[in-house]
């Protein structure tokens, strides 16, 4: 018998989320794809806003007075967790796929949150480094 | 064993779409996977260039000096390049996700094939035409 995939309008994003049981591995998939939708989106702002460098310093200057008050901060500081998450758990299904992470991926997981959440505090420090640590 | 044939007629003009394709994905699987360990290296010296202090990314001097170097212009084109392809295979990828008619999926793959070319030109030409004396 031919393996005929049961495919329904949204059929695997309506499964993942309302049948498949939520392990940390599921888990793990949606949160690649939806940061990766997010950073994706991102780039496409990134590269538009910084093509203001080629209209001269005073132009560039001007723009980066908006993107250094604290509500752009934090903005700046949010993407970090989606890159660190989509990075370190892209390292981590390399090592699945390409190496024996099979065989602990779980444990690389848990290596994921940790790394994830403390460089995530450390990027907080660094970004709001003058707010923090003022003289 | 009926019902999965009927099946098969009755979707054949979709299901023909993802049988016949030119490729089983696979080279593109491999791109994805180098790509994303290429941009876990690039991203890291990214975020140590532009956080290393308060200034260092959002300063119109600091950021033409990098400039100056022949060496950081190259790397930089390559990393929106590489960038935007790991990107914008990644959302095809989710696209793939849904059943979908195939006019549909040649339709959104045509748009993130121009968006992904449109955003490269804009980055490269950033670089390229940079002009520190501008003022």
């Amino acid at each position: 018998m031919a393996y005929t995939p049961n495919r329904e309008p949204l059929g695997a994003w309506n499964r993942l989320i309302t049948k498949y049981r939520m392990h940390s591995g599921s888990v793990a998939y949606l949160l690649q794809r939806i940061t990766g939708i997010g950073l994706i989106v991102y780039l496409f702002v990134h590269i538009w806003a910084l093509s203001s460098l080629t209209k001269g310093h005073a132009a560039f200057a001007e723009e980066m007075k908006t993107f250094s008050t604290p509500p752009f901060k934090f903005v700046e500081w949010a993407l970090g967790t989606l890159v660190m998450f989509h990075a370190f758990n892209g390292i981590r299904i390399a090592v699945v796929d390409l190496a024996n992470g099979a065989k602990y991926h779980k444990k690389l997981l848990a290596g994921v949150w940790i790394a994830g959440i403390a460089v995530v505090i450390g990027m907080f420090c660094l970004i709001f480094s003058t707010e923090l640590f003022a003289k | 064993m009926s019902s999965e044939n009927q099946y098969v007629q009755k979707n054949a003009g979709y299901l023909r779409g993802y049988t016949r394709s030119r490729n089983s994905g696979a080279p593109a699987w491999w791109m994805q996977r180098i790509t994303g360990l290429a941009l876990v290296v690039l991203t890291v010296g990214h975020y140590i260039l532009m956080h290393y202090n308060p200034t260092s990314g959002h300063d119109y001097g600091e950021t033409a000096a990098r400039l100056a170097s022949p060496w950081f212009k190259g790397v930089y084109l390559g990393f929106i390049t590489i960038g935007m392809y790991h990107g914008l295979n990644g959302v095809w990828n989710i696209i793939r996700d849904f059943k979908m008619k195939s006019m549909w999926g040649q339709t959104l793959f045509g748009l993130l094939v121009v968006a992904g070319l449109v955003f490269i030109a804009v980055g490269w030409n950033t670089i390229l035409t940079f002009d520190p004396l501008k003022p």
